[in-house]
């Protein structure tokens, strides 16, 4: 029983550990980029998240919005979403309407108070696992082009893939800077109640204190960056539209972007069809 | 024809009171392969980004005088016709790589200019640098001398007329180094590019540059033919650059008048050959580096069955040690070498209590380390990074180094932390912040760092990886003094030269094992895993080696020596 009570608390912290959060991190923008849902067409997608973003929050209809919440919850499997996204998508929810829910039940809540209850959280839950499909089913530059197509600045896009390709190394960077007071610091011993607040509390401390040197070490290494970019002809291409249909003429709608589209729509519709039979 | 004509340039940053560049007068001829030398400070990469507009178009300052590059007046122009003239890869080239994948970074720029043809020339140039078969791999994928030839990729598909390589190889082991000259050379033979680098490495400029540029103080002093360059043994000395070993022994053998005036001296190891033609080996007159054979020796730390994974973005975790048995003792002085992502870091790492073993333990001074606290370890084993900027966690390396001590609470650590600043020359600095020091001095701060707690084994991972010779020096000399304060060190490094003067114990790492553990004799000598693990011995050793099988002979004393001209 100790051990497994040692292994338990092992494994949680691990999950804590920067290395783990980076991993994560990249995981969930790249590491799927060979489902169903990353090899769809992004304007396509985007077209479904409108209506499945939108919707839900229109339409108070138990049936219609369980159907919307099956539905996605079936793309974010098929997206092989990273489970720490999952993970901050249940407590999201929860933290929403979800206690509340749990809450009413176990004050006695009956059918009156429970419905809108589960009404509300499963709204919210649909338009959540929608987003997660999408933006995190898809790589960020699949996203960030798919934007383009629809008009949005050129500026956003490329922040959008930038930041991808800068948040290993910034978290990288953060980890190192994190180590260097774990090395160095001096901890407050945890072993009892109040030594664990007090540890808690230097954690907090220490993390606040880490952005002074982490901002400096993104700066310098950004001083070559911002000239590789002017070498590159990014200002450059910011302005010219013939970049701009290049980069879009990669897009294609094919077969299988169809087929999803029709699926999504036909399940819809014998939702609806279902609902106005009870 | 020359593809780039300065006249009479000088450049001054804003704000600096003495310009950089005070008149510079410079011709290189297209299809030319040349090398920039000269001290750190001297103005080498401020002339290199003047040659492709970035000065003064993206930098400006006070600029006089006229740079043509590739026949385009570079003041006239603007930076987006210069980088299809001139390319530039940075000596921190990862930060020039802003696409995640590779095909995309490759053409990035050429999508950018709007060529049609973005995606074949991104591939052409993936291929002209041997990287055909990445196309699809996310940049963090690729290893330190993937991501180097990646930079160059991106300034190649471009296909301008000159690449300008700054400290190409800096950071890499021998096979990733010799992997880049190759494709620089072929570049410079095949497709007729011209070629610059700044590089600090002679050997590399004798074996593959035909022209050399001594730059001091902000002005050329020559360019000469690279044979005749390395000749000047005294001028090059005196601006920090180190002729190859080879050249150094033979001007050491001539000026103690051992070898005939006249001639010249050879600067790679085929040269070697002829020149000391005569030579025959007397053996070895002093038995320096090798361990004291003293009896008991007492075990400070130890791996037992160790094995570690690390979380992968994609499919299985990469297994990185499985099995690892090791032990160091007391009063060591231990390199450990193997190729890049052979598990140098991550021993250290586990050393330090910073990755837990999946598998077996490490023992440190009888405690295992996976149940003690980092905090409490440090004040037995200590780490420097391989990146000094990590160390640096307050505002002024005298606030760095105090920390460890301050918060403990250590008795006097201000006079310590004086006699730190004092003993790493650093009192001078000590208000600056470590991240605007130069190279040397912020290694020198991050050892200060390192042995603040007077630890009893020092961690020391490449330290001396992006430095010039002359900084190397003064790191070496820095290291031979550490063993006053601490008695076992350890340095993971690539750096050969280092390791022959410096380490007792060399430990080969390699696919996650120790494939050999003993003396520079023990390992170089055993030809099977020098070939194994493409470790390279100095120059120095190849040439003693080449002259007689049984020398071992490490550094130039000890070849100059153990050789004897036969009369």
């Amino acid at each position: 029983m100790q051990s497994i009570k040692k292994k338990l608390s092992e494994n949680i912290l691990d999950k804590l550990s920067m290395d783990f959060l980076r991993n994560q991190v990249l995981k969930n923008a790249y590491g799927n980029d060979d489902t169903f849902i990353a090899k769809r067409d992004p304007r396509i997608l985007l077209v479904w998240y409108v209506f499945f973003a939108l919707a839900p929050w229109f339409v108070d209809d138990l049936p219609f919005l369980l159907g919307c919440f099956v539905l996605v919850a079936v793309t974010t499997v098929m997206a092989k979403v990273a489970p720490l996204v999952l993970v901050l998508f249940c407590l999201g929810v929860f933290s929403q309407t979800g206690y509340l829910f749990v809450v009413s039940l176990i004050f006695g809540g009956n059918a009156q108070t429970v419905v809108p209850l589960l009404v509300l959280t499963l709204k919210v839950a649909s338009v959540s696992l929608a987003s997660i499909t999408v933006f995190s089913g898809l790589d960020p530059d699949r996203l960030s082009n798919g934007l383009m197509w629809f008009g949005c600045p050129e500026k956003l896009s490329f922040s959008i893939s930038y930041a991808y390709r800068m948040l290993p190394m910034l978290m990288e960077e953060f980890q190192n800077v994190l180590l260097s007071y774990r090395l160095r610091g001096n901890a407050p011993e945890h072993d009892t109640l109040a030594g664990k607040v007090r540890y808690l509390i230097y954690q907090i401390q220490v993390i606040i204190h880490s952005f002074y040197p982490l901002m400096l070490n993104t700066a310098k290494r950004s001083r070559t960056t911002v000239e590789a970019l002017e070498i590159k002809g990014y200002r450059y291409a910011a302005v010219n539209k013939e970049v701009k249909k290049m980069k879009l003429a990669t897009l294609k709608v094919t077969y299988d972007d169809l087929l999803f589209l029709a699926v999504s729509f036909l399940w819809m519709a014998v939702v609806i069809f279902a609902g106005t039979l009870v | 024809m020359n593809v780039i004509e300065i006249k009479d340039l000088k450049f001054s940053y804003p704000g600096a009171k003495t310009p950089v560049l005070k008149g510079v007068d410079l011709e290189i001829e297209k299809g030319d392969f040349v090398a920039i030398i000269g001290n750190n400070g001297c103005g080498k990469s401020t002339l290199c980004k003047a040659m492709n507009g970035l000065i003064p178009h993206f930098i400006t300052g006070d600029f006089e005088g006229s740079v043509q590059a590739a026949g385009v007046e570079t003041r006239e122009s603007d930076i987006g016709t210069l980088a299809r003239k001139v390319g530039y890869v940075y000596q921190d080239f990862e930060n020039q790589i802003v696409r995640p994948t590779v095909l995309d970074d490759a053409s990035y720029a050429c999508m950018n200019y709007a060529m049609k043809d973005y995606r074949e020339r991104g591939m052409e140039a993936l291929e002209k640098c041997g990287l055909s078969g990445k196309e699809q791999d996310y940049i963090w994928q690729l290893s330190g001398g993937q991501t180097h030839l990646l930079a160059l990729a991106g300034a190649l598909s471009l296909s301008p007329e000159v690449l300008i390589l700054d400290e190409p190889i800096a950071q890499l082991d021998p096979h990733h180094a010799d992997t880049i000259y190759e494709i620089l050379k072929e570049l410079n033979e095949q497709h007729g590019k011209t070629i610059i680098v700044i590089e600090h490495h002679t050997e590399y400029i004798g074996n593959y540059c035909k022209h050399a540029v001594l730059m001091k103080d902000g002005k050329i002093k020559w360019k000469l033919p690279v044979v005749e360059a390395l000749q000047r043994v005294e001028e090059l000395e005196e601006s920090d650059i180190f002729p190859p070993q080879v050249t150094r022994a033979a001007y050491r053998l001539r000026t103690e008048g051992r070898l005939a005036e006249g001639g010249k001296l050879p600067s790679t190891v085929e040269e070697g050959r002829k020149t000391f033609a005569d030579f025959i080996y007397t053996g070895r007159k002093e038995n320096c580096g090798e361990p004291s054979p003293a009896g008991e020796k007492e075990e400070t730390v130890s791996c037992e069955n160790v094995s570690v994974s690390y979380r992968s973005v994609k499919g299985e975790p990469k297994q990185i040690f499985s099995g690892l048995d090791l032990k160091l003792y007391k009063g060591e002085k231990i390199a450990l070498i193997g190729s890049n992502g052979a598990g140098k870091s991550t021993l250290m790492k586990l050393m330090v209590g910073l990755l837990k073993p999946s598998d077996g333990r490490v023992v440190l001074k009888g405690q295992s380390v996976g149940d003690t606290k980092p905090e409490k370890l440090s004040r037995y084993v200590s780490l420097v990074y391989q990146n000094p900027e990590d160390m640096f966690i307050k505002d002024s390396i005298e606030a760095d180094i105090a920390y460890a001590m301050k918060v403990r609470n250590e008795e006097g650590w201000q006079e310590r932390t004086e006699e730190l600043l004092r003993r790493f020359r650093l009192t001078e600095l000590k208000d600056r912040d470590g991240r605007l020091l130069s190279g040397g001095q912020m290694r020198r701060a991050s050892l200060a760092i390192g042995v603040a707690l007077q630890p009893e084994i020092l961690l020391l991972d490449e330290p001396t990886a992006n430095l010039d010779i002359a900084t190397r020096k003064e790191i070496m000399k820095t290291l031979r003094d550490m063993k006053e304060i601490t008695d076992t060190v350890m340095i993971a490094t690539h750096d050969m030269q280092l390791v022959c003067e410096w380490a007792e114990r060399i430990i080969v790492l390699s696919g996650g094992r120790v494939l050999a553990d003993g003396t520079r004799d023990e390992v170089f000598g055993n030809r099977d895993v020098v070939e194994q693990v493409g470790i390279r011995p100095p120059e120095i050793f190849q040439m003693g080696k080449a002259l007689d099988e049984r020398a071992f002979c490490y550094t130039i004393d000890e070849f100059v020596h153990g050789f004897e001209r036969v009369k």
